[in-house]
């Protein structure tokens, strides 16, 4: 009996060292969309974190800003190189990787998406994605919108415009965030009998599940700025907010979360009243916590992107491993002043 | 003395495209105004003054590096570096704001003498030496302070330096509005770099060198101090635009944007007149010059032209400045 005890321990040890040595060898390479906002920090603490528990090691690289595919594209195929027991792969453009994505399964290398995941990728390329679901993110800002605005619209007169300012029309978890928030916001108002029309950038009102009517109740415009920058997205939220019909605006990121807190300093119009504009953002940071624990944004959704780190790297251990892995919903809040201190939310706010 | 009289006789034609620049701002404002009702908004005026800016700051800069015969193209990745590392002195290493704003100029002059040490005195020709530059101070941003970074809001205590750009000032009811002083250090940076730029020997060794070297070099200038003295200029002009940024755009600065400003502000400035060849300039067209493409880019999208019309109508207009540069070129040559 002891000598068969002994024999067990020996060979749990055996296993546990040999899994811990295997372990210590695996190695992934992340490439995410960069690091311009600290929500991507939040992503790298996370992974690092689970990494650390696992005892493997990754490299977590992203371009210089979200507009710089070929940038990215050349990180992507740097880590193919690298020959990593798997890739993390948050694809600011799909199409642009698609070379890449066919030489890392080409060479049985695992993908696991997170972000915005790759979405088109060919069949069976990506193993499992680690995202927030960014459309359903988008409809329950409109949710929380729409049940704050209902009685307002039914009371105006004319007609009402709901702004939409969005970082750009390319990414799809911008994209899909904007598109979920105008869907559910035309289908909530469909339900109550407003119509709704569509006017701004062609992506967001051609990618609509909505039919437009030229006589809508409910506007929603969509802005784009021409390029990625800071004054030009606080120059399309002076352009909503300055509009005598708009009562509400959602930016679908970080980035247009804070220009419309920007515009609303010369403009003065965000908050809960009567007669103000309500605002709603995305993602957090110091300056949209703020904005929303002072009531100038009425409330913002945050993802969970620590929880997004953890298991984009327990998905890349697992598929490396040979464990069947599956998609990870990493969820979605929405915030306010009131709630922003739950534990339960105030772990996925970051500055 | 040949140049000089040159550079006189072009700054008289110089004189009429000024005119036709500031009609043009004349025009779209006219254009804009009338079609947009939002646009007349003071408002929006203030939001179109605090992205002209930093901009403007920019480009009076790099007016100095084209006149001189270079460029600099490294003035809008770092404006947001140099921003980054003053701001990460102020939120993380605690050091008081008015320290992290000559943190942030500094780093943009240790960059002018960088790109004057590699233009003048090592010879690389000022597009390849800024833009290696350019690629540093993207990156660089994001090393020294690992990710975004927040400068101090306008409710903390650290926050008044917002004040120099915009003046927030709250009526009876409590309701604030913004008062754009910040057009003030605009015009003041306006008036005293014409003077350098006109009336000093810097300024006019500058045009000198930029109409021609080798003539400058045997006229007993010397090239190397002068040529450097532009993008010493350039780097401290950006470190100041990148104060300007902060305190009118954004209060959160991410590492790696920027790039792409520079092409707007010498954009701006050869609208304004200044020549791509160097030689010819003025730090007033440049002012005019970035007015046009601001005016563009808050009144276009008032007018329901997106984004795609904002870059087409922009290029248009800056293939028609550079063709005028081009004619006047061929007249003087």
């Amino acid at each position: 009996m002891k000598k068969a005890l002994a024999i067990v321990l020996a060979l749990m040890l055996i296993l546990s060292v040999s899994v811990a040595a295997f372990a210590e060898d695996l190695h992934f390479e992340i490439v995410s969309k960069g690091f311009q906002h600290q929500y991507w920090q939040a992503v790298l603490k996370g992974s690092e974190e689970k990494a650390a528990e696992l005892g493997v090691t990754i490299n977590f690289v992203g371009p210089a800003n979200e507009s710089a595919y070929d940038e990215q594209l050349s990180q992507l195929n740097s880590a193919i190189a690298a020959k990593p027991a798997a890739i993390g792969l948050a694809a600011l453009s799909t199409e642009t990787c698609l070379d890449a994505i066919a030489t890392a399964q080409a060479a049985g290398i695992p993908i696991i998406g997170f972000d915005s995941g790759v979405p088109g990728a060919p069949e069976g390329a990506i193993w499992a994605n680690a995202a927030t679901n960014n459309y359903n993110a988008g409809a329950l800002a409109a949710e929380k919108m729409y049940e704050a605005l209902s009685a307002r619209i039914a009371a105006a007169e004319g007609a009402v415009r709901i702004g939409v300012s969005a970082q750009d029309n390319v990414s799809d978890s911008v994209v899909s965030r904007g598109l979920g928030f105008i869907d559910k916001f035309a289908e909530l108002c469909a339900a109550d009998g407003f119509t709704v029309k569509l006017e701004g950038d062609a992506a967001y009102v051609n990618g609509a599940n909505v039919t437009s009517d030229d006589n809508g109740k409910v506007i929603i415009e969509t802005l784009v700025p021409a390029q990625v920058t800071s004054e030009l997205s606080l120059i399309d939220c002076n352009t909503l907010m300055s509009k005598d019909d708009t009562i509400a605006i959602y930016g679908s990121n970080q980035h247009s979360a804070e220009a419309i807190i920007s515009a609303n300093e010369n403009l003065q119009v965000l908050g809960t009243g009567e007669n103000d504009i309500l605002g709603a953002g995305f993602d957090s940071g110091a300056v949209i916590k703020a904005a929303v624990a002072d009531g100038t944004l009425f409330g913002a959704i945050t993802q969970a992107p620590v929880a997004m780190g953890a298991a984009l790297v327990q998905l890349c251990y697992d598929a490396a491993t040979g464990v069947e892995v599956s998609d990870v919903d990493t969820g979605c809040q929405w915030y306010t002043a009131e709630n922003m201190d739950d534990p339960e939310i105030a772990q996925n706010l970051y500055d | 003395m040949q140049n000089m009289k040159l550079s006189g006789n072009s700054s008289r034609k110089f004189d009429l495209q000024r005119i036709v620049v500031l009609a043009v701002v004349v025009v779209l404002t006219a254009i804009f105004s009338i079609f947009s009702r939002d646009f007349r908004k003071f408002s929006t005026v203030v939001t179109l003054l605090d992205s002209f800016y930093y901009f403007c700051f920019i480009a009076i800069g790099v007016t100095f590096c084209l006149i001189s015969g270079g460029n600099d193209l490294s003035v809008g990745t770092g404006m947001v570096c140099y921003a980054l590392i003053g701001g990460y002195c102020i939120t993380k290493l605690g050091v008081p704001t008015w320290a992290g704003m000559l943190v942030t100029i500094a780093c943009g002059l240790v960059f002018g003498v960088l790109n004057g040490f590699l233009v003048s005195v090592m010879n690389l020709p000022a597009f390849i030496a800024t833009l290696c530059t350019m690629l540093i101070t993207r990156g660089l941003g994001s090393v020294v302070c690992g990710g975004a970074v927040n400068w101090p809001a306008r409710s903390s205590p650290d926050g008044w330096f917002r004040n120099i750009f915009k003046l927030m000032v709250a009526n009876s009811s409590g309701k604030k509005t913004p008062i754009p002083v910040g057009v003030i250090p605009i015009l003041l940076a306006v008036i005293i770099m014409s003077i350098i730029l006109n009336k000093t020997r810097v300024g006019r060794y500058i045009i000198a060198i930029g109409s021609n070297k080798e003539a400058a070099r045997l006229s007993g200038v010397n090239v190397i101090k002068f040529q450097m003295s532009a993008y010493i200029i350039s780097g401290f002009f950006a470190g100041v635009a990148g104060i300007a940024y902060v305190c009118a755009t954004t209060s959160s600065i991410t590492p790696g944007s920027g790039a792409g400003l520079e092409l707007d502000a010498i954009g701006g400035a050869i609208i304004g007149g200044t020549s791509m060849t160097g030689g010819v300039g003025s730090v007033f067209g440049t002012l005019l010059g970035i007015l046009i493409l601001t005016l563009l880019k808050n009144g276009l999208p008032k007018i329901g032209l997106g984004q795609d019309w904002q870059n087409i109508i922009t290029g248009l207009v800056l293939i028609f400045a550079i063709y005028i540069d081009v004619l006047k070129n061929r007249k003087k040559g």
